[in-house]
């Protein structure tokens, strides 16, 4: 239901020094061979899967899994600083069909309510319910531990995808 | 040239007009659910770049925030009393207050109570140029103009008139203190304007009350008092509770001179900014029809509530957690002696599942699926009907 009130969410100027902050760079490298290796596969058996954080307009992250079936969605560090003190994460109920562009949850800071976008169409299998105990933990790890939801994919994200450095650039625009 | 004319003379319209970057409205009506819904249109369709002022006052209601607990944030039994006849007639006059409407609005921040002695402003504006003061500030200065050197902008971005001594020459620029600010341990500024938020990707809703010229001020903790606060564990957002005071200015002088400081902020008054009325006739517009028959729904108000435990001590030595999520009874848990399992064999399969929304009086609710009945099962109800009560929404 609180997805139909829903319009987006996100982040960009509240605090411009956030978009300074040199983020997980290093991780990112770390991470890269791994990431070609699926394109590699990826590639002979024809999926356009790509295993690598993919950002969104609205400041959230999609990751697929190796087999590229499911995703893990989430909202970047960049959102989380801008928010401020997370107090509240309205997460969706497990098994909710969704559409890309839908609002699948909410996240509350300081008085202000941010719906939280999806940029792919699917089925939520599971939630990171530590959320719900622990709100301010999305604060603290938004690009890892506290991701917010696993998804099933059905067809290709919608709107404008991004790489970690051609966010961290859209992010320093603003 | 007048087809063209006609074509922009609806409210949507010129609202979405890529052309209107400041637009000015105020609503004749006096629906809250209405002029949360105009307000939720204007943040979703006016131009990414406009910057919008849209002033209403509501019939008394108690409005909570998206993520809130109704049932430990309001006195819901007293909301119908006149209506219900079960309560005792409450200290009302004058004036008389009669029915009180809820309402779970979509931005943030804790529960409020509106009347038609409070004023509320909301600025849609072009995230890139909010912060949570800018306009609380704007309100700052138009009270000042009309004589109230009290007033400021304080840490939670709510107004506040001091109540301090004058002790020194304040900065008249600055809007966050006043000659009568006091140091910690003074007497406590009264809350007269309290703000909350709803952020999109290209867009910032800021809304906010103003006490004016309330005549319920003596009755307002009555209703944001809730009997069942120290029986609920709530996720979500708990109410920071002030002492509240009257501004005392005239609604009408104040709308206006509001409506002078936004045009002269964002208009530099090139050319006068007209303020177009809206009211009743914007239901004919499907999105803002939705949206106002979703606030209606008992699905965005009690089932939208954050997963909560409500503990109760029916029988002597028993304590029961009753845990609620997504507005749905999910489980009962007991400790204690004597009447712990039986009783519980009977109220479990009664409860757990149970949508609260469809409860409706817990007496009858009870007796209609607890069987064989015992009379002890009327203390439940009674607990139940007086600390998650589930009162019908108003359709207007």
């Amino acid at each position: 239901m609180a997805a139909r009130f829903a319009v987006a969410r996100a982040a960009h100027q509240l605090s411009s020094s956030a978009a300074r902050k040199p983020s997980a760079f290093a991780c990112q490298r770390w991470q890269r061979p791994a990431a070609m290796m699926v394109v590699e596969r990826r590639l002979f058996s024809g999926s356009a899967a790509v295993r690598e954080k993919k950002y969104t307009e609205d400041h959230e992250w999609i990751e697929y899994s190796a087999d590229g079936k499911t995703c893990t969605l989430g909202i970047s560090e960049y959102a989380a600083k801008s928010l401020g003190d997370v107090v509240y994460v309205e997460l969706p109920q497990v098994d909710l069909e969704i559409s890309a562009g839908d609002a699948i949850g909410a996240v509350e800071s300081v008085k202000s309510a941010s719906d939280i976008l999806t940029p792919v169409s699917g089925t939520v299998v599971e939630v990171n319910s530590t959320l719900e105990q622990k709100p301010g933990s999305l604060n603290k790890d938004p690009e890892g531990e506290s991701w917010i939801a696993k998804l099933t994919v059905e067809g290709e994200p919608e709107g404008k995808m991004m790489s970690k450095e051609e966010y961290t650039a859209f992010t320093e625009e603003a | 040239m007048s087809l063209a004319r006609r074509a922009l003379s609806s409210f949507s319209e010129r609202l979405a007009d890529p052309a209107s970057k400041v637009q000015s409205y105020i609503s004749r009506s006096r629906d809250p659910y209405l002029n949360l819904s105009i307000e939720d249109h204007i943040l979703r369709t006016s131009p990414p770049d406009s910057t919008v002022l849209f002033l209403y006052t509501n019939r008394p209601c108690v409005v909570i925030g998206r993520n809130q607990n109704p049932w430990s944030e309001v006195n819901l039994g007293i909301l119908h009393a006149a209506r219900q006849g079960k309560h005792a007639p409450m200290d009302t006059e004058p004036p008389a207050i009669g029915d009180v409407d809820i309402v779970r609005r979509r931005s943030g921040g804790g529960a409020v109570f509106h009347d038609e002695g409070n004023v509320n402003w909301s600025i849609t504006c072009p995230r890139t140029q909010f912060t949570r003061d800018k306009h609380a500030e704007m309100v700052v200065r138009t009270l000042r103009k009309l004589g109230v050197d009290r007033a400021r902008v304080n840490e939670r971005h709510d107004i506040v008139l001091d109540q301090g001594l004058k002790r020194h020459v304040a900065d008249p620029q600055d809007t966050h203190a006043t000659a009568y600010t006091a140091h910690e341990g003074g007497p406590r500024p009264f809350k007269v304007s309290g703000s909350a938020y709803k952020l999109t990707r290209a867009r910032a809703l800021h809304h906010a009350t103003t006490l004016l010229a309330s005549p319920n001020l003596h009755i307002i903790p009555q209703y944001l008092r809730s009997p069942a606060k120290n029986f609920i564990q709530a996720k979500g957002v708990e109410s920071v509770s002030s002492p509240v005071g009257n501004i005392g200015l005239d609604i009408d002088t104040f709308q206006e001179r509001l409506q002078e400081e936004f045009a002269a902020m964002y208009d530099a008054g090139a050319k006068r900014l007209t303020v177009q009325t809206v009211g009743e006739e914007q239901l004919s517009i499907p999105d803002v029809k939705k949206g106002y028959e979703e606030l209606m729904t008992d699905d965005w108000m009690w089932s939208q509530t954050p997963q909560f435990t409500l503990t109760l001590q029916p029988y002597a030595g028993v304590d029961m957690d009753i845990n609620v999520h997504h507005g749905i009874i999910k489980a009962i848990n007991a400790k204690g002696s004597r009447y712990g399992t039986d009783v519980l064999d009977k109220i479990r399969p009664a409860l757990v599942g149970q949508r609260l929304q469809d409860v409706g009086d817990w007496h009858t609710f009870l007796r209609s699926r607890i069987h064989p009945w015992d009379d002890g099962f009327d203390i439940l109800g009674h607990h139940l009907e007086n600390l998650i009560p589930i009162p019908k929404l108003t359709k207007s």
